[in-house]
């Protein structure tokens, strides 16, 4: 079961199974140590952070970058992929893919927010042509 | 309410894609299909949610748009495809 853990020198929060043997941000070997759920979200309540659309296609690129895939560049076929996010997450919360539906099962409807795991999905894996369901993110490959 | 039904979301671009097959399919073979949005209408929503094992089962384990289903038989498909194979789809007994 995945739980939270918090850095006891620099209160960075990681929620898994484990918890990093290095902690990222202070670089300090086997800081962590497990955590309440409300301890770990008051200290994350402390920052607050919006992001736009635009912020959300730049997190997406640069989540692209060094991967196997790309972020599709038929610009006018994934606009309104970003609008049905945006749109989800003020009705829903969060940015869940516009080309599938919620099932208002939490546990399940995690896997359909964008990016999801597409790396597994049939319409991705084995082809050579392979995309998302949405076709947001496309093979690298293909398009070079 | 027809038999078919396309379960379709505004800003799929499946979907997009779709729609003007569907409508030349309503005029040139005058087929009834009720097409029902599924993200900003919770009613149509639930009514796909209520037929989530039977999609789920033909479309990779989930809820996908564009759904096409024959509520009758339970003969459906998920995604595009070409105009033919829709046709076939919607004119199989």
């Amino acid at each position: 079961m995945k739980k939270y853990w918090r850095c006891h020198v620099c209160n960075d929060i990681h929620y898994g199974v484990k918890p990093p043997e290095i902690c990222p941000t202070c670089l300090k070997k086997n800081a962590y140590v497990e955590v309440a759920s409300h301890e770990a979200q008051a200290i994350m309540s402390l920052t607050t952070t919006t992001m736009d659309k635009n912020d959300f296609v730049a997190a997406i690129e640069q989540f692209a970058e060094k991967s196997e895939f790309q972020v599709n560049p038929d610009k006018e076929k994934i606009a309104p992929l970003f609008e049905g996010m945006f749109n989800s997450e003020a009705n829903y919360g969060l940015k869940y893919c516009p080309c599938r539906m919620i099932e208002k099962d939490l546990e399940n409807d995690i896997k359909l927010i964008c990016p999801c795991n597409f790396l597994i999905h049939e319409t991705y894996q084995d082809k050579d042509k392979g995309e998302c369901w949405c076709g947001l993110f496309i093979k690298r490959s293909y398009n070079e | 309410m027809s038999k078919l039904i396309m379960f379709h979301g505004r800003e799929c671009p499946h979907c997009k894609k779709m729609m003007p097959l569907v409508d030349r399919m309503i005029k040139e073979e005058n087929v009834e299909i009720e097409k029902l949005e599924v993200w900003h209408n919770e009613e149509n929503a639930d009514l796909m949610r209520s037929h989530r094992d039977i999609i789920k089962a033909k479309c990779g384990g989930q809820l996908r748009v564009p759904t096409f289903m024959n509520t009758e038989t339970q003969d459906l498909f998920c995604g595009e495809v070409e105009y033919e194979k829709l046709v076939e789809w919607a004119l199989k007994k």
